[in-house]
């Protein structure tokens, strides 16, 4: 009898142990062995999703958004809009920031257990990789709900997929410039520069012992890849093939060394020693509140520091797009936030995410929330514009509001891999630091720009064939 | 009667002997699951996953044998990153111990207010990395940075300039920072080791005209030899894999002089997204861990009954 009781027990412990591994083990044999009809389903379940769907009842239902707009300003806007819409609809939301630089962290481990957000707020970067990651649902139906040509049609273009389907429903853009001192460029008698050697001109004859030229800030992630990128474009040097979607940094091997040594000649002659691993913060605050650079590569947040910290210095900042090597920029580099949704396990739910994201674009409130950002992130929601325009705090900045929207609407420009529409590479070069390694390590002297080029060319090499 | 009872005795032991271990079992088994859900299992799937090519953006992933650990060698900044590593952990723990020691001494002879300098002195232990972090970054920042700007006026440091954006000094940043954090653990361990010394042998060196140096080089530095050797196996297991104040300070950088393998385990993971290369960096970081793991059980007496 104690015999078998030990037995028994035995067993028990067996079957407890064994049952505790496999518990742990679960999310990975589930992630591994995902089937087709899983992947699928909920795509089908929103492409069934009518767009003017009759009304259906959400009471119970709960939607988790998350947010990469960590700033006071911008996250009571975008908190005070979902429960807005919230109580329009009857449901209950939760809404969580993601700092910007905990997202791809976030975001790995949430697509990885698939414990993604219902919806989530985020830039390009974000966006491609929740699409790399199979996470989110195509939003064509909502976009067209809205009014597919009230969208600017750059803005739908970049948030396109290889299928043909746009996966993020656009919010506000903003555009890379060169935001430079006017009053220095008066006093010294300068111009907008027109090509790459008349940008390095005025930087120099701007640098003195308290003041640099041009900050080139090259913190290892996200920053120096930026830097370089808004370099590149104006070359016309790119990551992917616009036409084609295929990679191409590898054919661009001599323009592409051109451009690193102008970025390294440009830190050398005109940027501050110490800016090799400036990072937004720092560049911006150098030039708008303390006023120790002449110029900077910048999406306009400048012009919000210079507000909050150094409101003299508002009146005598403007902006020109990044020159061209020997005149105009072949393209530019713009960014820009969007809402995506993931997919769904039902039809209703589907529904409520449609609901949810259409009532959030009424002009009033696309505006309000490209408002919430720090200079110029305009609505990319065109009904919207007109009350952007008119408001008080880009009163004072019509003319470099219209520069930017032109040149956003009308020019060429790009995010960095997403030349021809949604790719992975654009996550993977905005979180990888081969850029901060290989860019810094030929400012200081280690790499030669060849070296430089070949680091980072392998790198995304050695990311393109593992995709 | 008397055989009987020989007979019965055996089987009552047993049975005594057999509820006795099924109990100790019992009370083992939380323990035993603990450690197979939380430490065998995750350290089993890390291995296999060094050998698959998984990715955090792809579903699926496959077997590939070494690819991960060829591609780790081959790689011409995994030397540098290797190398890193070894500065890191070897300065950190040289300059924890030698801090810790030297204070250690200077606090364990009688004073006035020895409780509270002692406790004075174990604010740096409780100081978040975060909050020494970012007023690191600050007091070096190339611009307004306090240290930056003496080292400027000095002449020491190029206009505008920070140490945290040079290669060599960068390193160095974060070494000094490291000991100034840690030095209070080994402080406190070589305190509590130096109380412990038997003062007659004291007494017996100055009765043979021992000076304090070589009293210091001869009875003191023996009688700690072991607490060093275990103080150093633990100090290099959690220096070598600790990340916190690089990442945060750094960030690996300037041009990856800073990277050490945690970093570069973090930037396979969450920059590269290649889950299956850093799962291999980790079993090599690991294999190195598991030797200071052996020798610090062969030197610590854990292997005694």
């Amino acid at each position: 009898m104690k015999r078998s009781m030990t037995k028994m027990m035995a067993i028990l412990l067996t079957l407890l142990m064994t049952l505790s591994v496999v518990a742990c083990a679960a999310p990975a044999a589930q992630e591994s062995a995902a089937p087709a009809e899983e992947a699928t389903a909920p795509e089908t379940a929103a492409t069934q999703a009518p767009a003017e769907a009759t009304p259906v009842d959400y009471s119970g239902q709960k939607l988790v958004i998350w947010t990469n707009l960590t700033a006071d300003a911008q996250y009571e806007v975008l908190s005070k809009q979902f429960a807005e819409v919230a109580k329009e609809l009857g449901v209950e939301v939760e809404v969580e920031k993601v700092a910007f630089n905990e997202m791809y962290g976030k975001l790995a481990a949430a697509a990885s257990s698939g414990d993604v957000p219902d919806i989530m707020h985020t830039n390009f970067g974000g966006t491609a990789y929740l699409y790399a990651a199979d996470s989110i649902m195509p939003l064509d139906d909502v976009i067209n709900a809205i009014g597919a040509d009230d969208f600017s049609s750059a803005y739908k273009s970049v948030l396109t997929g290889k299928d043909g389907k746009i996966y993020g429903l656009p919010d506000w853009a903003m555009h890379t410039s060169v935001w430079y001192r006017k009053d220095l460029y008066e006093a010294n008698g300068l111009s907008v520069p027109t090509t790459w050697a008349e940008l390095l001109s005025n930087a120099e004859t701007l640098n003195s012992t308290d003041l640099s030229g041009f900050a080139v800030p090259l913190d290892g992630v996200q920053v120096s890849a930026q830097t370089l990128y808004a370099m590149m474009t104006s070359a016309g040097v790119y990551f992917t093939d616009p036409a084609t979607g295929e990679y191409c940094f590898d054919k661009e091997k001599e323009d592409a060394i051109k451009v690193i040594d102008y970025l390294v000649e440009l830190y050398h002659k005109a940027s501050p020693a110490g800016s090799l691993t400036w990072s937004w913060g720092d560049y911006r605050n150098a030039l708008a509140v303390t006023g120790t650079v002449a110029m900077t590569l910048d999406m306009g947040a400048v012009i919000g520091n210079a507000q909050g910290n150094n409101p003299d210095m508002v009146d005598k900042l403007g902006c020109f797009d990044f020159p061209g090597i020997d005149g105009k920029a072949k393209a530019s580099f713009g960014s820009g936030y969007c809402f995506v949704a993931s997919k769904q396990d039902d039809g209703v739910r589907t529904a409520l995410v449609a609901d949810f994201l259409k009532a959030l674009y009424t002009p009033e409130r696309a505006a309000e929330r490209a408002l919430s950002r720090p200079m110029f992130a305009f609505p990319s929601y065109k009904p919207a514009y007109e009350i952007y325009k008119a408001s008080d705090k880009v009163a004072d900045f019509q003319e470099q509001v219209d520069f930017i929207f032109n040149s956003f609407e009308n020019g060429t420009w790009y995010w960095y891999g997403m030349e021809a529409g949604l790719s992975a590479m654009s996550a993977y070069i905005e979180s990888t630091n081969i850029f901060g390694v290989a860019l810094q390590g030929a400012c200081d002297g280690t790499y030669t720009s060849e070296e430089a080029y070949n680091m980072i060319n392998d790198d995304l090499l050695s990311f393109a064939g593992a995709m | 009667m008397t055989s009987g009872t020989m007979l019965k005795r055996p089987r009552l032991i047993t049975s005594y002997e057999r509820r006795h271990k099924l109990i100790g079992l019992a009370f083992a088994i939380p323990v035993m699951v603990f450690l197979l859900a939380f430490v065998l299992y995750p350290v089993l799937y890390n291995v296999y996953l060094s050998f698959t090519n998984a990715s955090l953006i792809k579903k699926t992933s496959s077997f590939v044998g070494f690819d991960n650990y060829v591609k780790i060698f081959s790689n011409k900044l995994f030397l540098k990153y290797f190398w890193n590593t070894i500065r890191w952990t070897f300065f950190s723990v040289l300059g924890q111990l030698v801090l810790g020691l030297g204070i250690a001494l200077l606090i364990a002879r009688p004073m006035k207010g020895g409780t509270a300098l002692r406790s004075f002195l174990l604010i740096p232990y409780v100081v978040p990395a975060v909050t020494l972090a970012l007023v690191s970054k600050w007091i070096m920042n190339s611009d307004y940075g306090i240290v930056s700007y003496w080292l400027q006026q000095a002449g020491l440091l190029e206009a505008r300039q920070s140490l945290l954006a040079m290669q060599g000094p960068a390193m160095w940043v974060v070494v000094i920072l490291n000991v100034w954090r840690s030095y209070p653990f080994p402080m406190l361990i070589y305190w509590a080791a130096l109380k412990s010394i038997d003062k007659q042998i004291y007494e017996a060196a100055t009765v043979d005209g021992a000076g304090k140096w070589k009293t210091f080089l001869h009875i003191t530095l023996p009688q700690l030899k072991n607490t060093t050797i275990v103080l150093a196996v633990l100090r290099i297991i959690w220096t070598a894999t600790y990340y916190d104040l690089i990442f945060m300070v750094t960030g690996g950088g300037p041009s990856g002089s800073t990277t050490h393998l945690p970093i570069l385990i973090y930037q396979a993971s969450f920059g590269s997204y290649q889950i299956g290369y850093a799962a291999a960096i980790s079993m090599i970081l690991g294999v190195l861990m598991f030797g200071c793991i052996i020798f610090y059980v062969a030197k610590s007496g854990l292997t005694e009954d």
